[in-house]
Parts: structure tokens; C-alpha cells; sequence
């Protein structure tokens, strides 16, 4: 290793060979943490209706094929690769390049289009490329920030289909099956997409083909277009190796047996290769040909519904924004009716001009598909959006629901049925702001786990056993601490101090023995003795006794008793 | 002014009630319908209580104000009040600590009890006035602080809109100022009947009316006995008249 680090590392031939330039396929962070290998449904034809409402229930029903199974012939992936994100991200003029500390040198690892014209590569050590264009702009690495750049982007991407997950650190997977038609064809998708990737300034390569691994193989090895179904074998073999996404010294190695792209390797007999060098050359091989499905982890999960209105002239006022979302939520709640369901959830997603993307969420105690009252609990939330320079496309999502058929009312019941929905509406309304519960009495006596929080949806049954005893109304979070005087030792409170008065205790009641729960305490936890106190002033308080008597027990006052 | 046609031109007294009983029905005309839904529209405390209150109990559809003398009193008082109005009650604090186990004495279950935890001032009256507003609830309790004249008038009228018993629970302040709710209540702590000193017996409060609209201030000492509130009329005045 030592040897090798004081040559001269040659220009554009890659990083060193002892070295791996990058951690292949680990996402520095994840930042849109839900981005789980959810399984797929197929996105049944999908309404991302452009310029008009449209909704479709997509099939929940539909399981995915699972990983290594046989590819679905339905399904068309875009893969998109962005090779200078890093570079153009900065948004800075003139010839910039970003380098990073790869063991012991410093390499670039992109360079923007002029530098590229100056001779700067990628992979050049950073002090070469100082040398040949001295006035080049140099940025230190940051990938957690490219990251969160490439998830915006996938954001964005939300507006072509409802399903896009993140590649490596510097591709984009778009399922676009049953879409393209929506956009005029694979085609017109892939230039439209392109072409607004450009309008915000990022360099962009897209490749359409069935499966996710022949199009990011396509768009990795430079090239780019559309692939028929059914043709990703042939369309992959006369790729370079690069479009494998190998470790460097794989890379060589192949070339060493005279292996220089993906056909000639595919050709060899399968065993070998396995034997010399791992599976992993083998499942590459495999999902370029397009012979291995390659799942695609959505950044959100797909939604059951969902509605999409485009706007011609960007929204900007909030009426304007209202006046979507009453458009959006009538087209949704219909679509919702029609099948029989209602939203437990809902999210409204803004796209807007400059690309950014913002979201508002809503949860409902209920299954619900009244439009009147999601509005009302949309209102509130509004004013999170920032209509900068205004929204050219908001959707509004469903991603749960739960059955809800039509309730049926009869003479007795009716009025009920209809306060307890407007009771559940009233929850529904708080709860989008404050914290809502109910306490449930729980199998304990130990007193602050008496009470358990419970959802305030939900109707609560009272265990059988549950009888009123003489407790406080009001229990205190955070006790505060007595001085309290006794005849003796071990007898009740005689006279105490809250505060800055001692008190003369007229009557108390006790003690009452509380023993921490074995099972569930700590073991130091002491035991408690409660006193039911009434001082000469009338004032009735529930307090305690920590520990032994005698001086090492604490007393506190943990509650007003009425 | 009109004079009603059918009274008699020298009836001053008469003449006077009626015009009260008007301006009534014309403040409370939102609050008559929903009302009228639920048969009764005041809650009984006790008889002495009821006979001093000019509604013969305490009414629904409006705002009622608690100031808490003592808290453990108050909170008695309030839950007892919450459950007398029935239905689902929802108890809107800062913190709430209400404790169903203490709470059930005065009838209140925890299956009706649902808390509302609101830090800030203005999240707190948004609540209270949108289930103030809410027909399917039977009461509803702010512990707040001192609240502006505007704020208490706005939970007036959704009090009437929605035909909703609202409490606020205050801490006591000896020169509170002018308020839009109906009544105004002091609740302290007294001592109790009981003869010894190793028992607290029943719990027995004074209940101060210091402000009541149409009626006067009295003053009430009062146990919650078993099921019921028994009271004795208080010998002494109100304290002070806030």
C-alpha cells in the first residue's frame, strides 16, 4: 500500500487500485426515513390527469412478485442519473469542481461542464487538476447535503408517478407503468422529465426500459432512450462494464481476462464466474439483462388515491389554494365513496415552480369522507405552505383508508349516530392541534400508572371492578416537597409546611401502605404511606411518605383532594 | 320603546318583567333550539341552590366562571357540575391533571372524560369555543388564567350556539375583573363535620355566588353526602361582591 501511494496517480484512469472510490449503493443518510422496501403494488392506471381532476383507486389487492422472482413483463422503469448533482447543486458560475478524501489523496469527484472542457476528470487527484486549470473552484465533498438534494429531487419527481425511490447517490428510479400515456407516450415522458431537470439547471441522463436494472445499466454506461419490451438483453450486452456499477478492481480484473463488456461477460458459463468472483457480478449480470426483478424502495409509499389538478398560471393567494383543495377533496371523497371507503389519513402535496415540494398532513380519528369537515381540518394547516412564486400542480393523497360503507339509520338510533359522528369531527378537529386523550383505568394501584392514556376515538369499557375510592381530583405531576411534623415517629402529620406557612393539620386519615410493583419498578423504589390530611383551614390534600419513617423519609404532596 | 299592547299602561312591574323575559329570549335565541332538544335546560345542584339561582338551577348554554379558592374544592365542584350536564365532557388545560379515580365520587366517568392538553392561551380558547360550539357535548372546563372581555363574550356566544354548559376554572383573585359569563362562583375548602380526628369525613365546601345575572349573591355552605350536595344557607354574606 505504502509503495503504491508515492507514484503519481494517473489521470482518468479512476481512483487507485487499492482503494474503492465509493461505498457502492449506501446512501450516506436516509433522510426520508420511510423509504422501506414496501412491497409493490402495480400502479393500476393512474389518473395524474394533466390539467383536469382525475382519481382511481390504485389495487391494494395486487401483491408484489417477490425479489428475486422473474421480472413483471408489464411494468416500464425511467431510471434518471444525475452525474453532476454535486457540482451543480452549488449553483456557482465558472468551472467548479468538488473533491473528497479517499484514503490517503484527495480526488475530485465531479466537475462541472467547463472544467470538464479544461481537461479536469473525475477521479484526478486534486492536485492535477490544480495544475491544469489553477483558477478552478474548489468544494469540499458534502454528501450528506447531496443527499438530501437527490431526495428533493425524488420529491419532485412524485409529479410525473406516485412511486420513485432513490439509487445509489446520484440515480432516481421512476416506476412509470401506466403513466407514459398520460404524457403522450414513454418517449414524450422521458423528454418532458429531462427537459424540466434541465429548466432547473441539473444535467440529466434517462433510459425507459421494462426492468429498473436494464435502464440504470443503460443510463450508467452514457447512453440513454427508449427500450421495448421484452428487448433489455439485447439493448445491455453492448454496454461497457461500467454500466455494472462494479468495484474498480472487478473492473480490471474482467478486463485482464479480455472481458470488456456486458455480452461477453454475459457469455461466459455462469458457475465460473460465480466461483471467481461472487455472486455479486452474477446478480448484477442478471438484473442488467433484465433476467432479476430489482426492487424499487419507494421514497413515500404508494397511495390508495389519489387526485392531482394542474394550473396553468402558478397559485399563489390562499384562496386560490383553497379553492383547489375544495376541487381536489370533492374529486377524492367521490372517488372514496365509489369505493366504499373513507381517508384515515390524507396529504396534500404542493409541486412548485422552482421545484421544491411542500406537504400537509391530516389524520382522522374516523374513517371519513366528508368533504366539509376535511376542509375544516385542512384550514389550520394552510399556513405552513410557502407559495413562494405559486404551485403549478397540487395532488392530495389518501394513503390510508379504511371501509367505510353507508350507515343506515333507523328511527331510534339516528340522532345518536349523528352526535357521535360530530363528536368524533370535534376530536378530529382538536387533535389536528393539540394533544386529545382519554384515561383508562388500568390494573394497578401504584398511583401514577392507575391511568392509562387511550386513544379518544375509541369507546372505553370500564372494567367491572373499578369503584370510586377516596382519591384527589387533581394528582400532580410533579409533587413538590413538604415539611411535615409528627408526634411520633411513625404517626400522621401533626403540622406541615407547603410553601412558606406551617399549617396545623386538623384530621388525617391513614396511613395508607402503597408497595412499589415488584414486576414492573426498579428495585430501589420505596414504598409509600398516603395520608389523607384536613388542615384547620378546611383544605383537604392526598400526601405521601417516601421511604422508612424518621427522618430519611420525604414527603410530598401529591394531590388536592376535594 | 314600544309598549306591549296587553299590559296595562300603569303596570310598572309587569312592564318591566316582560321586557327582561324579551331581552333574554333576544340574547339566547341561538342557544333556544338546541336546547329545546335536550328537554331540560338547567342543571339541579341542590334545592337551597336551585331556589336562589334565578334559573332554578344551573343553565345550560352559557358560560359559567369557577374561581378556585382552594383547588382540590374547585375541581370537586366542577366535576360535579361536568356530570350533572352529562354526556361527554372535555376537561381543556395547560396540563391536565384531573384524576378520574377521585372524579368518579361526583359521577363523573373516565369513559366520559376526554383531556385536552393546550400549553398556549390562544390554543386553549380555539378549543374551548370550537367544542363550546359542538352540540354533541355535554360540558366543557378551560383552566385558564385571567381572560379578556372579549375572549369570554366570543364563549358566551358559542356557549348559546352550540347549547353547551362551559366552565372556566380561574385561581381566586380578590378584585377580578368584569367577565361575560353568567355566573361567577367561589369555591373554598371548610372543614368538615366529622367528630373525629382520624377520619376527614364527607367533603364540605363554601360556595360563594358572587356574580350572578338576574339573581343576587348568596353564599352556601355545602357536603357532598353520598350522591347528593346538601346544603345549609350560609350565615354569612359573600365576601366581597366581584
Amino acid at each position: 500500500m505504502r509503495r503504491r501511494c508515492c507514484g503519481t496517480p494517473r489521470i482518468g484512469e479512476g481512483a487507485p487500485r487499492g482503494q474503492p472510490p465509493a461505498p457502492p449503493a449506501a446512501l450516506p443518510i436516509d433522510l426520508f426515513a420511510n423509504a422501506t422496501a414496501v412491497p409493490l403494488p402495480l400502479p393500476a392506471p393512474f389518473a395524474t390527469g394533466s390539467g383536469e381532476v382525475a382519481a382511481s383507486p390504485a389495487g391494494v389487492q395486487e401483491a408484489a412478485p417477490p425479489g428475486r422472482a422473474h421480472p413483471d413483463p408489464h411494468r416500464r422503469t425511467l431510471a434518471l442519473l444525475l452525474p453532476r448533482l454535486p457540482v451543480e447543486r452549488l449553483r456557482r458560475p465558472g468551472p467548479v469542481a468538488v473533491w473528497a478524501q479517499r484514503g490517503a489523496q484527495r480526488v475530485v469527484v465531479s466537475v462541472s461542464t467547463e472544467a470538464e472542457a479544461a481537461g479536469l476528470r473525475v477521479g484526478q487527484a486534486l492536485a492535477d487538476a490544480q495544475a491544469i486549470l489553477p483558477g478552478v473552484v474548489l468544494v469540499p465533498e458534502d454528501a450528506a447535503g447531496d443527499a438530501v438534494m437527490l431526495g428533493r429531487l425524488a420529491l419532485w419527481c412524485l409529479r410525473f408517478t406516485p412511486l420513485v425511490g432513490v439509487e445509489a447517490q446520484d440515480g432516481l428510479l421512476l416506476d412509470i407503468t401506466g403513466v407514459a400515456h398520460l404524457f403522450g407516450g414513454e418517449a414524450a415522458l422521458r423528454a418532458e422529465v429531462l427537459g424540466r431537470l434541465a429548466r432547473l439547471g441539473l444535467t440529466a441522463r434517462g433510459a425507459v426500459a421494462g426492468a429498473p436494472g436494464t435502464a440504470l445499466a443503460l443510463v450508467r454506461a452514457g447512453s440513454g432512450g427508449v427500450v421495448a419490451a421484452g428487448e433489455e438483453a439485447a439493448a445491455a450486452r453492448p454496454l461497457s462494464l461500467a454500466a455494472l456499477r462494479l468495484e474498480p478492481r472487478l473492473v480490471s480484473a474482467l478486463h485482464g481476462l479480455g472481458l470488456r463488456d456486458v455480452g461477453s461477460v454475459a457469455a461466459q458459463p455462469r458457475p465460473g464466474l460465480v466461483r471467481r468472483f461472487g455472486t455479486g457480478l452474477a446478480r448484477a449480470l442478471e438484473e442488467a439483462l433484465g433476467q432479476a426483478a430489482r426492487p424499487i424502495s419507494p421514497i413515500r409509499p404508494p397511495p390508495e388515491m389519489q387526485v392531482a389538478q394542474d394550473f396553468a398560471d402558478p397559485v399563489v393567494t390562499r384562496e386560490g389554494i383553497e379553492a383547489a383543495l375544495g376541487l381536489l377533496l370533492e374529486a377524492l371523497c367521490r372517488a372514496l365513496r365509489e369505493a366504499g371507503r373513507g381517508a384515515r389519513r390524507m396529504l396534500l402535496r404542493a409541486h412548485r415552480v422552482d421545484g421544491a415540494v411542500q406537504e400537509v398532513a391530516i389524520g382522522t380519528g374516523l374513517a371519513t369522507r366528508d368533504p366539509k369537515h376535511l376542509v375544516r381540518l385542512f384550514h389550520g394547516k394552510l399556513e405552513r405552505l410557502e407559495p413562494d412564486c405559486g404551485y403549478d400542480r397540487i395532488t392530495l393523497e389518501a394513503p390510508g383508508t379504511d371501509p367505510l360503507t353507508g350507515v343506515q339509520e333507523s328511527l331510534g338510533t339516528a340522532g345518536r349516530a349523528a352526535r357521535q359522528a360530530e363528536l368524533a369531527q370535534l376530536l378530529d378537529r382538536l387533535s389536528q392541534r393539540l394533544p386529545v386523550w382519554r384515561l383508562a383505568p388500568r390494573a394497578s394501584h401504584w398511583p401514577e400508572r392507575a391511568m392509562a392514556r387511550v386513544n379518544a376515538f375509541e369507546p372505553m369499557e370500564m372494567p367491572v371492578h373499578w369503584a370510586p375510592r377516596p382519591r384527589p381530583v387533581r394528582l400532580l405531576r410533579r409533587p413538590p416537597a413538604l415539611e411535615v411534623m409528627a408526634e411520633v415517629p411513625d404517626g400522621p402529620p401533626f403540622r406541615l409546611r407547603l410553601g412558606r406557612i406551617w399549617q396545623r393539620v386538623l384530621r388525617a386519615e391513614g396511613p395508607e401502605r402503597i408497595e412499589p410493583e415488584w414486576w414492573r419498578d426498579r428495585p430501589d423504589r420505596l414504598p409509600r404511606d398516603y395520608y389523607r390530611v384536613e388542615l384547620d383551614s378546611g383544605v383537604r390534600l392526598w400526601v405521601c411518605r417516601a421511604g422508612p419513617m424518621g427522618p430519611q423519609g420525604r414527603w410530598v404532596l401529591h394531590g388536592h383532594l376535594p | 320603546m314600544p309598549t306591549p299592547a296587553d299590559a296595562p299602561p300603569f303596570d310598572r312591574p309587569a312592564l318591566l318583567s316582560a321586557l327582561r323575559a324579551r331581552i333574554a329570549r333576544l340574547e339566547r335565541s341561538g342557544a333556544t333550539e338546541a336546547l329545546s332538544a335536550r328537554g331540560e335546560d338547567a342543571i339541579p345542584l341542590s334545592r337551597a341552590i336551585d331556589a336562589g339561582l334565578p334559573w332554578g338551577g344551573l343553565p345550560r348554554a352559557a358560560l359559567h366562571e369557577i374561581l378556585a379558592a382552594e383547588p382540590g374544592a374547585a375541581a370537586g365542584f366542577a366535576a360535579l357540575v361536568l356530570a350533572r350536564a352529562g354526556g361527554t365532557v372535555l376537561w381543556i388545560a395547560p396540563d391536565p391533571d384531573a384524576w378520574p379515580p377521585g372524579l368518579a365520587r361526583f359521577g363523573l366517568s373516565p369513559a366520559h372524560l376526554v383531556l385536552v392538553r393546550a400549553p398556549r392561551a390562544q390554543d386553549a380558547l380555539w378549543a374551548m369555543e370550537e367544542t363550546l360550539r359542538c352540540p354533541a357535548v355535554g360540558a366543557a372546563l378551560l383552566m385558564t388564567g385571567a381572560l379578556d372581555l372579549t375572549a369570554a363574550r366570543r364563549l358566551q356566544l358559542a356557549a348559546e350556539a352550540g347549547g353547551v354548559l362551559g366552565l372556566l376554572l380561574r385561581p381566586d383573585e380578590d378584585n377580578a375583573s368584569p367577565t361575560a359569563a353568567l355566573t361567577r362562583w367561589r369555591i373554598g375548602a371548610t372543614p368538615s363535620d366529622s367528630a373525629s380526628p382520624h377520619a376527614i369525613g364527607d367533603p364540605a365546601w363554601s360556595l360563594d355566588l358572587l356574580r350572578c345575572r338576574g339573581g343576587r349573591p348568596a353564599t352556601w355552605r355545602a357536603t357532598w353526602h353520598g350522591e347528593d350536595l346538601v346544603t345549609e344557607e350560609g350565615a354569612t354574606p359573600a365576601r366581597q361582591r366581584a
